[in-house]
């Protein structure tokens, strides 16, 4: 575990407090146990203190009967007596205060015994000088004795109160001591605790205060990207919805209000007030859909009409999913998406392309009925013509002969452009099947179809390649026999036509000339012939429906045959291309998708 | 050929198709009878009859109006009567496709009319004796297949 | 169920030739080429009774010696044609000649003038014909055929083939194969 994961992991802050209370509570435990000792050693010395005085009292109580004795010897005046008389009793009061001060210390008591057993010997030592003195002078003999005795006593006295005060200092002395020993590391504990408090303080702080800052962040985030989620759904068309499972309550966006015409939370988001703006004809198949939405928590997509309070009818989609975030309770959060647009927009195009089908199956008809029927009368002409010129040839002169041949000439013209364009139109038809077929096998029928011309050029055709591939047969056939009849057609004179047909499977993507493709690999067929060639700048043009580059004379020809290429390699998806280069050949490349 | 001659029957709506077959057969002089019927209507009706001289050859063009070539061709086919009877359709040009459905149902012969009379003479008389040729050499006549 | 049967009419020919000259009761041989020798002459009523059975199977007696001579010749040329043990190395016009004992010009004309087209293109429809029923069974590509039939290569057989019917042997294939799928 890192610092780093230890820092963020949510029990951070519940034991940095914790370590917090104990610290407090460690600290004031130690504070007032500090506190009680500084109290109990005030008291202490204020013990000794006391002690000293009371003690220094006794001996001023009784240097005071001394004194008092000693006027009294001087003088045998009793008033020196008086310190005397009430010398016990102030002295007993004051070894009570000593007894009671000293309760606790077992030496100070037996001391405390000693001296007050001193101090009855030196107050008998009074009793007994007064007495000595009461009827004699002090130059008696006994008087010195009992006298030098007092003193004696007195200085034993001194010694034992010096001795008490001693002791007392010396326990001072200790006590001081012992607290000083306390104290050398307290000071420097604390401090050390409260230092770690305060970083441990000061990290709380860094940590609360970027949790809030990321709250905060993730707040702002959120009032964004709920601002953006509105401004989404007024431009999208959207409304939003939640269904909340356990309290089967309802929440509407506000842009859901405003797709149904109204303002935002207009009316209570309720089912039965939404159901009041659905369609009529739905309304039971949305009601059904609701129902099992709110058992399944989840509502399929469902296609229906609302009518607006201002008549308009607009198409709704909507659909639901349950969803469970965090410590929210279930929810089923929808959206529901008006599509009028696009389905005006669908409506409107299929009428377009209906239209649009319906013109152009009419100009195929009509090209195609029109091709077709024109070729009757055109053969009937033809053939009376033959019938003229076998028959009745010799009843002609020979402008007559010669005007029967123009005729003829003309109708063979007419008969081959008819031909041409009633095969245009065939391939037209949007009606065509697509086998999967041998390509060799159509090659050999184009080439068995040109068998004649091939033979009379002396041409020779070879193959390489060719695949198995889906495409219209007849179509392809036609395609084939229009190339190499071209190639058949504009050979050089003198020179033996060759055509060489070869195929390989292309990668669109390396094929430049094929832009917009729809499949990714094709078959390129590319058709190469020895002939006349023509001027790489009319490379398109020759695909354009009439569009040839010689005249009658030079070359027969509709220059509709490489239109019906074009337009059968459309058919199939593909493309074509040429190239020319003058008196060297020509090559027509075809493209044809690979599926 | 034999001595019996051959029948020969042209199914036609238009007059001068009608007048260029029997033209043809004339000037050929094969030893053949041609009759003609104006349209499919007619022709079935003549075939259906009891006493009808089955032709060795049936020409039918396909664009009829009441009953097409393609119709006559199906009940043809669907009756055993006709079963020697070689079919030969005539007919303007048609697609690679329409030609091709014709021999798949059941016609023996495809010849797209010509454009000249000596043409049409040389078609007929290829088909005549080419269908002669099967009747005398017992070859399978479900094999013939003709195109013009 | 679809059964196919090919026919080797050779073969059956021949077997009902048998049974109907058992019925007749006369002694016969059968020499080749459809030529049947009886020990005795038959009456003409035999004789017409025999056509008649015959007639049921199309098998016809044929009476005019240029009709027989014709008829051998087309033998000749099917044997030729269906040489199935490639016998036959020779030029069809000196097969012929040799086999038939006349000059190879004399049997061109014979034959033409009763069958008003030439030996030539008989040949060729006859090998057309065997053609056609070779690509039915589908046995063997368009090159094995074209090889068996002595043609110099496939495309030599395809353009004739193409020049006869007006189809490609592909296209027959085609159309054939079509109309048995319609009919089921």
């Amino acid at each position: 575990m890192t610092l780093k994961s230890i820092y963020n992991s949510s029990w951070f802050l519940k034991s940095v407090f914790a370590l917090s209370i104990f610290i407090i509570l460690f600290v004031s435990g130690v504070t007032y146990k500090h506190m009680k000792n500084l109290s109990y050693s005030a008291n202490q010395v204020e013990q000794t203190y006391k002690v000293s005085v009371e003690l220094e009292q006794i001996i001023s109580y009784l240097k005071d009967t001394e004194t008092g004795q000693r006027g009294f010897i001087i003088t045998q005046d009793s008033i020196y007596l008086e310190p005397y008389l009430k010398g016990r009793e102030r002295i007993n009061n004051t070894l009570a205060q000593l007894r009671e001060l000293t309760k606790n210390n077992e030496d100070q008591r037996v001391n405390l015994r000693e001296l007050n057993t001193l101090i009855e010997e030196r107050l008998s030592n009074f009793s007994r000088t007064y007495a000595n003195l009461k009827n004699s002078s002090p130059n008696n003999p006994r008087f010195d004795a009992i006298f030098l005795e007092g003193k004696n006593k007195m200085d034993e006295i001194r010694v034992r109160v010096n001795t008490m005060i001693a002791l007392e200092n010396r326990r001072l002395e200790e006590r001081k001591e012992a607290y000083k020993k306390d104290l050398k590391f307290t000071p420097m504990f604390l401090f050390g605790l409260t230092l770690l408090t305060l970083i441990l303080i000061t990290i709380s702080y860094t940590k609360i205060q970027a949790d809030i800052d990321k709250l905060k962040d993730a707040n702002a985030k959120l009032e964004i990207f709920k601002a953006s989620a509105n401004q989404s759904e007024i431009i999208s068309k959207h409304g939003n919805w939640q269904w909340i499972v356990e309290d089967k309550e309802f929440i509407f966006s506000d842009n859901l209000y405003r797709l149904l015409g109204e303002e935002p939370q207009s009316f209570d988001s309720t089912i039965d007030n939404f159901m009041q703006f659905v369609h009529p004809e739905d309304l039971e198949k949305l009601s059904i859909q609701v129902e099992k939405m709110m058992e399944d928590q989840e509502l399929p997509f469902i296609n229906y009409r609302i009518i607006r309070k201002n008549g308009e009818i607009r198409f709704f989609k909507a659909r639901g999913k349950k969803v469970n975030i965090g410590d929210f309770e279930k929810r089923v959060l929808g959206t529901t998406h008006d599509i009028t647009d696009e389905v005006e927009n669908l409506l409107a195009l299929e009428e377009q392309n209906f239209e649009l089908e319906q013109n152009n199956k009419e100009l195929s008809a009509f090209n195609y009925v029109a091709s077709h029927d024109l070729q009757e009368p055109l053969r009937k002409i033809q053939t009376f013509i033959s019938r003229l010129e076998d028959k009745e040839a010799s009843k002609f002169s020979d402008s007559g002969k010669l005007y029967l041949k123009r005729i003829s000439n003309a109708s063979s013209r007419m008969r081959l452009l008819i031909d041409d364009l009633l095969q245009f139109s065939r391939t037209n038809k949007s009606d065509q099947v697509f086998e999967t077929i041998n390509l060799n096998d159509l090659m050999e029928n184009a080439t068995q179809d040109l068998a004649e011309i091939i033979q009379e050029k002396n041409a020779t055709i070879t193959l390489k390649n060719l695949p198995i591939a889906n495409v219209i047969p007849f179509q392809i056939q036609q395609l084939f026999i229009n190339l190499l009849s071209n190639s058949l057609k504009y050979s050089k004179k003198e020179v033996k036509p060759l055509v060489h047909v070869a195929c390989d499977v292309v990668r669109a993507s390396e094929e430049e000339v094929i832009k917009k493709t729809k499949s990714d690999f094709y078959y390129k067929i590319i058709f190469t012939d020895n002939g006349i060639g023509f001027e790489q700048e009319y490379a398109e043009k020759i695909f354009m429906l009439f569009n040839r580059l010689h005249n009658r004379e030079s070359y027969s020809g509709t220059g509709i045959g490489l239109s019906i290429c074009k337009k059968i390699v459309e058919n199939h998806k593909g493309f074509i291309f040429a190239n020319g280069k003058p008196n060297t050949g020509a090559s027509f490349t075809i493209y044809l998708p690979k599926k | 050929m034999n001595t019996n001659f051959m029948h020969i029957v042209l199914a036609d709506d238009d007059e001068d198709d009608r007048l260029f077959f029997t033209d043809a057969f004339d000037e050929l002089k094969l030893n053949t009878k041609v009759s003609t019927y104006n349209d499919g209507v007619e022709l079935m009706n003549y075939l259906k009859t009891d006493t009808a001289k089955i032709p060795q050859i049936l020409f039918l063009d396909l664009n009829m109006p009441r009953k097409s070539g393609m119709e006559c061709l199906a009940e043809i086919k669907a009756d055993t009567k006709f079963k020697d009877m070689a079919i030969a359709i005539y007919s303007t040009s048609a697609s690679e496709e329409d030609i091709e459905n014709t021999f798949v149902q059941g016609a023996n012969i495809y010849i797209k009319k010509p454009s000249d009379f000596k043409t049409l003479k040389k078609i007929l008389s290829q088909v005549v004796t080419i269908n002669w040729q099967y009747h005398t050499n017992g070859l399978n006549k479900d094999n013939f297949l003709m195109r013009l | 169920m679809n059964v196919f049967v090919k026919f080797d009419f050779n073969t059956i020919c021949k077997q009902v030739l048998e049974e109907k000259l058992q019925l007749l009761g006369v002694d016969y041989t059968i020499e080749s080429f459809g030529e049947i020798s009886f020990k005795e002459k038959l009456t003409s009523k035999k004789l017409d009774d025999f056509r008649i059975l015959l007639g049921n199977y199309g098998i016809e007696i044929v009476e005019n010696h240029k009709s027989i001579l014709v008829q051998k010749i087309k033998d000749a040329i099917t044997e030729m044609v269906f040489d199935e043990d490639e016998k036959i190395n020779v030029k069809s016009s000196v097969f012929l000649a040799e086999k038939l004992e006349h000059s190879y010009g004399y049997l061109s004309n014979l034959f033409s003038e009763v069958t008003y087209t030439s030996i030539e293109n008989f040949i060729i429809l006859k090998k057309i014909e065997y053609t056609k029923r070779l690509i039915l069974e589908n046995t063997m590509t368009l090159t094995e055929i074209a090889f068996k039939l002595n043609y110099s290569s496939v495309a030599h057989l395809s353009t004739q083939f193409k020049n006869t019917t007006g189809l490609t042997p592909s296209a027959f294939q085609r159309i054939i194969s079509k109309r048995k799928a319609v009919l089921e």
